[in-house]
Protein backbone atom coordinates (compact mmCIF):
# COMPACT_ATOMS: atom_id res chain seq x y z
CA UNK A 1 0.00 0.00 0.00
CA UNK A 2 2.81 2.71 1.07
CA UNK A 3 4.44 1.78 -2.25
CA UNK A 4 1.82 2.45 -4.50
CA UNK A 5 0.76 5.91 -2.45
CA UNK A 6 4.63 6.92 -3.07
CA UNK A 7 4.39 6.00 -6.51
CA UNK A 8 1.23 8.45 -6.85
CA UNK A 9 3.38 11.25 -5.34
CA UNK A 10 6.75 10.87 -6.55
CA UNK A 11 7.29 12.69 -9.52
CA UNK A 12 9.13 10.14 -11.87
CA UNK A 13 12.57 10.79 -12.72
CA UNK A 14 12.77 13.65 -14.86
CA UNK A 15 9.15 14.98 -15.25
CA UNK A 16 9.79 18.27 -13.90
CA UNK A 17 12.43 19.26 -16.15
CA UNK A 18 10.66 17.78 -18.90
CA UNK A 19 7.78 19.55 -18.35
CA UNK A 20 10.17 22.98 -18.07
CA UNK A 21 11.80 21.81 -21.79
CA UNK A 22 7.81 21.40 -23.10
CA UNK A 23 6.58 24.74 -21.48
CA UNK A 24 9.96 26.82 -21.65
CA UNK A 25 11.52 25.08 -24.75
CA UNK A 26 9.62 23.15 -27.07
CA UNK A 27 6.43 25.01 -27.10
CA UNK A 28 7.79 28.40 -27.81
CA UNK A 29 10.33 27.11 -30.50
CA UNK A 30 7.18 25.08 -32.26
CA UNK A 31 5.41 27.97 -32.69
CA UNK A 32 8.14 29.73 -34.21
CA UNK A 33 8.82 27.22 -36.88
CA UNK A 34 5.15 27.07 -37.58
CA UNK A 35 5.82 30.86 -38.02
CA UNK A 36 9.13 30.34 -40.08
CA UNK A 37 7.22 28.01 -42.69
CA UNK A 38 4.09 30.47 -42.82
CA UNK A 39 6.76 32.74 -44.08
CA UNK A 40 8.54 30.45 -46.43
CA UNK A 41 4.63 29.88 -47.84
CA UNK A 42 4.46 33.64 -48.96
CA UNK A 43 8.03 33.55 -50.31
CA UNK A 44 8.99 35.98 -47.33
CA UNK A 45 12.08 35.01 -45.45
CA UNK A 46 11.81 38.82 -43.54
CA UNK A 47 14.97 40.02 -44.52
CA UNK A 48 15.71 43.59 -43.76
CA UNK A 49 18.76 45.84 -45.18
CA UNK A 50 19.68 47.42 -42.57
CA UNK A 51 20.46 44.44 -40.15
CA UNK A 52 20.71 42.41 -43.06
CA UNK A 53 19.23 39.57 -41.10
CA UNK A 54 16.10 37.97 -41.72
CA UNK A 55 13.84 39.27 -38.37
CA UNK A 56 11.90 36.70 -37.66
CA UNK A 57 13.88 33.48 -38.48
CA UNK A 58 16.23 33.12 -35.96
CA UNK A 59 18.46 30.63 -34.82
CA UNK A 60 16.38 28.65 -32.41
CA UNK A 61 18.18 29.66 -29.38
CA UNK A 62 16.69 32.74 -30.03
CA UNK A 63 12.98 31.89 -29.93
CA UNK A 64 13.15 30.58 -26.16
CA UNK A 65 13.28 33.78 -23.63
CA UNK A 66 16.21 34.60 -22.26
CA UNK A 67 15.79 33.58 -18.56
CA UNK A 68 14.93 30.20 -20.08
CA UNK A 69 18.59 29.18 -21.28
CA UNK A 70 19.49 27.05 -18.57
CA UNK A 71 16.35 24.46 -19.45
CA UNK A 72 17.61 25.07 -22.98
CA UNK A 73 21.11 23.94 -22.10
CA UNK A 74 19.67 21.29 -20.15
CA UNK A 75 17.18 19.95 -22.87
CA UNK A 76 20.53 19.78 -25.34
CA UNK A 77 22.43 18.42 -22.33
CA UNK A 78 19.75 15.27 -21.76
CA UNK A 79 20.27 11.80 -23.56
CA UNK A 80 16.29 11.86 -24.12
CA UNK A 81 16.72 14.77 -26.74
CA UNK A 82 19.93 13.14 -28.53
CA UNK A 83 20.01 14.73 -31.65
CA UNK A 84 18.51 18.01 -31.86
CA UNK A 85 21.61 19.93 -30.77
CA UNK A 86 23.06 18.67 -34.65
CA UNK A 87 19.54 19.42 -36.12
CA UNK A 88 19.35 23.08 -34.53
CA UNK A 89 23.02 23.97 -35.84
CA UNK A 90 21.99 22.45 -38.94
CA UNK A 91 19.53 24.80 -38.63
CA UNK A 92 21.04 27.76 -37.55
CA UNK A 93 23.75 27.30 -40.43
CA UNK A 94 20.76 27.40 -42.70
CA UNK A 95 19.32 30.83 -41.27
CA UNK A 96 23.52 32.37 -41.22
CA UNK A 97 23.48 31.33 -45.00
CA UNK A 98 20.06 32.39 -46.11
CA UNK A 99 21.27 35.91 -44.75
CA UNK A 100 24.69 35.57 -46.65
CA UNK A 101 22.56 35.04 -49.86
CA UNK A 102 20.17 37.04 -49.25
CA UNK A 103 22.96 39.90 -48.38
CA UNK A 104 25.12 38.97 -51.18
CA UNK A 105 22.23 39.47 -53.67
CA UNK A 106 21.55 42.63 -52.46
CA UNK A 107 24.86 44.14 -52.61
CA UNK A 108 24.80 43.06 -56.10
CA UNK A 109 21.68 44.95 -56.92
CA UNK A 110 23.11 48.07 -54.84
CA UNK A 111 26.35 48.02 -57.07
CA UNK A 112 24.25 47.11 -60.44
CA UNK A 113 24.13 50.55 -62.55
CA UNK A 114 21.24 49.65 -64.52
CA UNK A 115 19.37 48.61 -61.31
CA UNK A 116 20.31 51.91 -59.79
CA UNK A 117 18.90 53.90 -63.22
CA UNK A 118 15.19 51.55 -62.99
CA UNK A 119 14.87 52.93 -59.18
CA UNK A 120 15.73 56.69 -60.73
CA UNK A 121 13.73 56.24 -63.27
CA UNK A 122 10.75 55.10 -61.45
CA UNK A 123 11.21 57.57 -58.77
CA UNK A 124 10.83 60.34 -60.91
CA UNK A 125 7.75 59.18 -62.56
CA UNK A 126 7.18 58.93 -59.15
CA UNK A 127 7.39 62.54 -58.37
CA UNK A 128 5.23 63.33 -61.72
CA UNK A 129 2.77 61.22 -60.69
CA UNK A 130 2.71 62.76 -56.94
CA UNK A 131 2.55 65.90 -58.30
CA UNK A 132 -0.83 67.56 -56.85
CA UNK A 133 -2.15 64.01 -56.13
CA UNK A 134 -2.81 63.90 -51.97
CA UNK A 135 -3.27 60.21 -51.91
CA UNK A 136 0.88 59.76 -52.78
CA UNK A 137 2.87 60.63 -49.93
CA UNK A 138 5.54 62.94 -50.67
CA UNK A 139 8.23 62.19 -52.58
CA UNK A 140 11.03 63.65 -50.31
CA UNK A 141 10.15 60.94 -47.58
CA UNK A 142 10.98 57.96 -49.84
CA UNK A 143 13.64 58.96 -51.36
CA UNK A 144 16.74 58.11 -49.35
CA UNK A 145 16.98 54.70 -49.31
CA UNK A 146 14.58 53.77 -51.52
CA UNK A 147 16.84 51.39 -53.74
CA UNK A 148 17.60 49.09 -50.46
CA UNK A 149 14.22 49.01 -49.78
CA UNK A 150 13.06 47.70 -53.32
CA UNK A 151 15.74 45.22 -53.51
CA UNK A 152 14.20 44.09 -49.64
CA UNK A 153 11.02 43.66 -51.06
CA UNK A 154 12.31 41.95 -54.32
CA UNK A 155 14.18 39.49 -51.69
CA UNK A 156 11.20 39.16 -49.61
CA UNK A 157 8.53 39.05 -52.20
CA UNK A 158 6.99 41.71 -51.00
CA UNK A 159 2.90 42.26 -51.99
CA UNK A 160 1.10 44.82 -51.23
CA UNK A 161 2.19 47.30 -48.45
CA UNK A 162 -0.15 48.70 -45.84
CA UNK A 163 -1.16 52.25 -46.81
CA UNK A 164 0.14 54.30 -43.79
CA UNK A 165 3.41 53.00 -44.99
CA UNK A 166 5.18 55.89 -46.81
CA UNK A 167 6.75 53.61 -50.05
CA UNK A 168 2.87 51.94 -50.33
CA UNK A 169 2.19 54.55 -53.24
CA UNK A 170 5.47 53.83 -54.76
CA UNK A 171 5.64 49.49 -54.51
CA UNK A 172 1.63 49.67 -55.94
CA UNK A 173 2.76 51.70 -59.14
CA UNK A 174 6.27 50.18 -59.52
CA UNK A 175 6.30 46.38 -58.10
CA UNK A 176 5.39 44.48 -61.63
CA UNK A 177 7.71 46.59 -62.85
CA UNK A 178 10.29 45.36 -61.16
CA UNK A 179 9.23 42.14 -61.13
CA UNK A 180 9.07 41.72 -64.30
CA UNK A 181 12.48 43.60 -65.81
CA UNK A 182 14.13 42.00 -63.39
CA UNK A 183 13.10 38.25 -64.12
CA UNK A 184 15.68 36.00 -62.54
CA UNK A 185 17.39 39.06 -62.52
CA UNK A 186 19.88 39.04 -65.24
CA UNK A 187 19.72 42.36 -66.55
CA UNK A 188 21.44 43.57 -63.48
CA UNK A 189 23.84 40.40 -63.59
CA UNK A 190 22.86 38.74 -60.02
CA UNK A 191 21.09 35.77 -61.90
CA UNK A 192 23.85 33.57 -59.90
CA UNK A 193 23.20 35.71 -56.42
CA UNK A 194 19.83 35.28 -57.14
CA UNK A 195 19.20 31.82 -57.89
CA UNK A 196 22.23 30.69 -54.53
CA UNK A 197 19.72 32.91 -52.86
CA UNK A 198 16.32 30.99 -53.79
CA UNK A 199 18.28 27.92 -53.07
CA UNK A 200 19.60 28.74 -49.34
CA UNK A 201 15.88 29.75 -48.49
CA UNK A 202 14.83 25.87 -50.11
CA UNK A 203 17.35 24.44 -48.06
CA UNK A 204 16.45 26.33 -44.86
CA UNK A 205 12.42 25.89 -45.75
CA UNK A 206 13.43 21.76 -45.84
CA UNK A 207 15.39 21.43 -42.33
CA UNK A 208 12.68 23.22 -41.29
CA UNK A 209 9.81 21.47 -42.22
CA UNK A 210 11.79 18.13 -41.10
CA UNK A 211 12.89 19.92 -37.77
CA UNK A 212 9.29 21.15 -36.95
CA UNK A 213 7.89 17.41 -37.67
CA UNK A 214 10.47 16.11 -35.45
CA UNK A 215 9.94 18.44 -32.36
CA UNK A 216 6.23 18.19 -32.53
CA UNK A 217 6.52 14.47 -32.20
CA UNK A 218 9.19 14.62 -29.30
CA UNK A 219 6.85 17.04 -27.59
CA UNK A 220 3.91 14.31 -27.60
CA UNK A 221 6.29 11.43 -26.70
CA UNK A 222 7.57 13.36 -23.82
CA UNK A 223 4.13 14.43 -22.54
CA UNK A 224 2.47 11.26 -23.39
CA UNK A 225 5.67 9.25 -20.88
CA UNK A 226 5.62 11.68 -18.38
CA UNK A 227 1.37 12.49 -18.39
CA UNK A 228 2.52 15.98 -19.04
CA UNK A 229 -0.50 18.45 -20.66
CA UNK A 230 0.91 20.41 -23.60
CA UNK A 231 0.63 23.45 -22.44
CA UNK A 232 -0.15 24.69 -18.58
CA UNK A 233 -3.94 24.27 -17.19
CA UNK A 234 -5.04 27.11 -15.52
CA UNK A 235 -7.51 25.35 -12.71
CA UNK A 236 -7.79 25.02 -9.23
CA UNK A 237 -5.27 23.95 -6.99
CA UNK A 238 -6.40 19.76 -6.52
CA UNK A 239 -6.24 20.00 -10.19
CA UNK A 240 -3.17 21.68 -10.70
CA UNK A 241 -0.71 20.88 -13.53
CA UNK A 242 2.10 20.55 -11.23
CA UNK A 243 0.39 18.26 -9.33
CA UNK A 244 3.65 16.54 -8.07
CA UNK A 245 4.90 19.86 -6.24
CA UNK A 246 0.84 20.75 -4.51
CA UNK A 247 1.03 16.71 -3.08
CA UNK A 248 4.52 16.91 -2.06
CA UNK A 249 4.12 20.03 -0.02
CA UNK B 1 -11.75 59.18 -55.47
CA UNK B 2 -10.84 61.12 -52.38
CA UNK B 3 -12.91 63.19 -50.49
CA UNK B 4 -12.28 66.96 -50.59
CA UNK B 5 -11.77 66.42 -46.12
CA UNK B 6 -9.63 64.06 -46.75
CA UNK B 7 -7.50 66.28 -49.45
CA UNK B 8 -7.68 69.21 -46.91
CA UNK B 9 -5.94 66.58 -44.11
CA UNK B 10 -2.90 65.95 -46.25
CA UNK B 11 -1.82 69.34 -44.89
CA UNK B 12 -2.29 68.34 -41.50
CA UNK B 13 -0.43 66.48 -38.65
CA UNK B 14 -1.40 63.56 -37.08
CA UNK B 15 -0.61 62.88 -33.57
CA UNK B 16 -0.55 59.33 -32.33
CA UNK B 17 -1.55 58.07 -29.10
CA UNK B 18 -0.37 54.83 -28.01
CA UNK B 19 -3.27 53.18 -28.41
CA UNK B 20 -3.59 53.21 -32.04
CA UNK B 21 -0.03 52.58 -32.52
CA UNK B 22 -0.39 49.56 -30.37
CA UNK B 23 -3.19 48.60 -32.80
CA UNK B 24 -1.51 48.73 -35.65
CA UNK B 25 1.74 46.93 -34.33
CA UNK B 26 -0.34 44.21 -32.73
CA UNK B 27 -2.38 43.44 -35.87
CA UNK B 28 0.16 43.32 -38.37
CA UNK B 29 2.27 40.81 -35.77
CA UNK B 30 -0.47 38.85 -35.85
CA UNK B 31 -1.37 38.64 -39.33
CA UNK B 32 1.47 39.19 -41.20
CA UNK B 33 3.57 37.14 -38.64
CA UNK B 34 1.35 34.52 -36.66
CA UNK B 35 1.97 35.79 -33.57
CA UNK B 36 -1.73 34.68 -32.56
CA UNK B 37 -0.99 34.70 -28.83
CA UNK B 38 -1.13 38.23 -29.39
CA UNK B 39 -4.89 38.30 -30.53
CA UNK B 40 -6.09 38.36 -27.62
CA UNK B 41 -4.97 42.02 -26.97
CA UNK B 42 -6.37 43.45 -30.35
CA UNK B 43 -9.69 45.81 -29.09
CA UNK B 44 -10.13 47.99 -32.38
CA UNK B 45 -8.42 46.40 -35.02
CA UNK B 46 -9.85 43.16 -35.51
CA UNK B 47 -9.65 42.13 -39.18
CA UNK B 48 -8.45 43.14 -42.44
CA UNK B 49 -10.96 45.56 -42.88
CA UNK B 50 -10.49 47.62 -39.81
CA UNK B 51 -7.23 47.49 -40.38
CA UNK B 52 -7.30 49.09 -44.01
CA UNK B 53 -9.73 51.52 -42.59
CA UNK B 54 -6.83 52.79 -39.90
CA UNK B 55 -4.17 52.65 -42.01
CA UNK B 56 -5.90 54.57 -44.81
CA UNK B 57 -7.10 56.94 -42.30
CA UNK B 58 -3.12 57.48 -40.91
CA UNK B 59 -2.08 57.65 -44.66
CA UNK B 60 -4.74 60.29 -45.63
CA UNK B 61 -2.47 62.73 -43.66
CA UNK B 62 0.23 62.17 -46.06
CA UNK B 63 3.23 60.48 -44.29
CA UNK B 64 2.61 63.78 -41.63
CA UNK B 65 2.68 61.77 -38.08
CA UNK B 66 4.60 62.37 -35.09
CA UNK B 67 4.05 61.47 -31.32
CA UNK B 68 5.64 61.93 -28.22
CA UNK B 69 8.57 60.04 -26.37
CA UNK B 70 6.09 59.52 -23.25
CA UNK B 71 4.36 56.93 -25.94
CA UNK B 72 7.25 55.61 -26.22
CA UNK B 73 7.84 55.09 -22.88
CA UNK B 74 4.04 53.93 -22.85
CA UNK B 75 4.91 51.22 -25.10
CA UNK B 76 7.61 50.06 -23.67
CA UNK B 77 5.28 49.39 -20.65
CA UNK B 78 3.18 47.58 -22.32
CA UNK B 79 5.47 44.96 -24.27
CA UNK B 80 6.98 44.64 -20.88
CA UNK B 81 3.45 43.11 -19.48
CA UNK B 82 3.18 40.97 -21.95
CA UNK B 83 4.77 36.96 -22.64
CA UNK B 84 8.76 37.46 -22.47
CA UNK B 85 9.49 35.60 -25.45
CA UNK B 86 7.75 37.61 -27.51
CA UNK B 87 8.65 41.00 -26.25
CA UNK B 88 12.04 41.20 -28.96
CA UNK B 89 10.01 40.61 -31.71
CA UNK B 90 6.96 43.24 -30.17
CA UNK B 91 10.36 45.57 -30.02
CA UNK B 92 11.14 44.66 -33.69
CA UNK B 93 7.61 45.16 -34.84
CA UNK B 94 7.22 48.88 -32.93
CA UNK B 95 10.98 49.96 -34.69
CA UNK B 96 9.29 48.81 -37.89
CA UNK B 97 6.01 50.58 -37.86
CA UNK B 98 7.61 53.39 -37.01
CA UNK B 99 10.47 53.15 -39.80
CA UNK B 100 7.67 52.01 -42.45
CA UNK B 101 5.35 55.17 -41.49
CA UNK B 102 7.95 58.05 -41.31
CA UNK B 103 6.93 58.81 -37.64
CA UNK B 104 8.29 61.42 -36.14
CA UNK B 105 8.83 61.66 -31.97
CA UNK B 106 9.24 64.39 -30.21
CA UNK B 107 10.02 65.06 -26.73
CA UNK B 108 7.78 67.16 -24.08
CA UNK B 109 8.94 68.22 -21.14
CA UNK B 110 7.31 68.24 -17.61
CA UNK B 111 7.38 72.01 -17.18
CA UNK B 112 6.05 72.31 -20.56
CA UNK B 113 3.16 70.67 -19.16
CA UNK B 114 0.04 72.17 -17.61
CA UNK B 115 0.26 70.73 -14.21
CA UNK B 116 -3.46 70.68 -13.12
CA UNK B 117 -3.76 68.49 -17.00
CA UNK B 118 -1.05 66.24 -15.58
CA UNK B 119 -2.33 65.66 -12.31
CA UNK B 120 -6.08 64.46 -13.46
CA UNK B 121 -4.64 62.56 -17.18
CA UNK B 122 -0.88 62.06 -16.33
CA UNK B 123 1.73 63.02 -17.95
CA UNK B 124 1.34 61.11 -21.38
CA UNK B 125 -1.71 62.89 -22.40
CA UNK B 126 -0.43 65.96 -21.19
CA UNK B 127 2.75 65.29 -24.00
CA UNK B 128 0.39 65.00 -26.50
CA UNK B 129 -2.00 68.00 -25.74
CA UNK B 130 1.44 70.26 -25.51
CA UNK B 131 2.67 68.83 -29.08
CA UNK B 132 -1.24 69.75 -30.47
CA UNK B 133 -0.30 73.10 -28.70
CA UNK B 134 2.97 73.25 -30.09
CA UNK B 135 2.11 72.54 -33.77
CA UNK B 136 -1.16 74.64 -33.68
CA UNK B 137 0.04 75.97 -37.25
CA UNK B 138 -0.71 72.55 -38.58
CA UNK B 139 -3.93 72.12 -37.40
CA UNK B 140 -3.02 68.71 -35.52
CA UNK B 141 -5.91 65.85 -35.11
CA UNK B 142 -5.07 63.43 -32.05
CA UNK B 143 -5.69 60.07 -32.56
CA UNK B 144 -6.56 58.13 -29.77
CA UNK B 145 -8.57 55.40 -27.89
CA UNK B 146 -8.76 56.93 -24.73
CA UNK B 147 -12.24 58.02 -24.11
CA UNK B 148 -11.03 60.63 -21.81
CA UNK B 149 -8.19 62.22 -23.40
CA UNK B 150 -10.69 62.22 -25.89
CA UNK B 151 -13.51 63.95 -24.18
CA UNK B 152 -11.05 66.27 -22.92
CA UNK B 153 -10.06 67.59 -26.29
CA UNK B 154 -13.32 67.61 -27.49
CA UNK B 155 -14.30 70.24 -24.79
CA UNK B 156 -11.69 72.27 -25.12
CA UNK B 157 -12.54 72.05 -29.09
CA UNK B 158 -9.27 70.09 -30.13
CA UNK B 159 -9.48 68.52 -33.47
CA UNK B 160 -9.43 64.49 -32.04
CA UNK B 161 -10.41 61.04 -33.49
CA UNK B 162 -11.24 57.87 -31.56
CA UNK B 163 -9.82 54.57 -33.42
CA UNK B 164 -13.11 53.51 -32.75
CA UNK B 165 -14.96 55.80 -35.32
CA UNK B 166 -12.05 55.50 -37.79
CA UNK B 167 -12.49 51.08 -37.47
CA UNK B 168 -16.74 51.37 -37.41
CA UNK B 169 -17.17 53.42 -40.75
CA UNK B 170 -16.54 52.62 -44.26
CA UNK B 171 -15.35 56.17 -44.94
CA UNK B 172 -14.16 58.48 -42.07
Amino acid sequence: MDVMVSNVNVPPPRANRVQAWVYAILNPVIESFRRELQLFEKGNVSWRFYSKKCEYIRPVVEYVDGNQLPNYEDFLADGINEGFSASIDAHDSAVSAVETAATTFFDGLMRSTLFLNEVKKAFDEYKLLAHGKPQYPDPDSIERDLPKYIAEYLINRTDLLPSHYTTHKFWEEFRNRFELSAAEFAPYRQRESFQAFKRSVHILKEISQGLLAAFEKHRYGLCSTYDIPAAPIPTVMSHSVDAYVIRNK
Amino acid sequence: MRTSSEISRRHRLLILDTGPIRELVLFHAVSEFRLENLRRSLRFIKDDRSYKSCSEYVASFGQMTTTSASVVVELYHWIRETEPYGRSKLWRRVYEEFRNMGMDEEVVKLLDMDVSFVMRFGPVDGSLLELARRHAGKNPVILTTDSPLYGECKKGGLSVSHIHEITMSERW
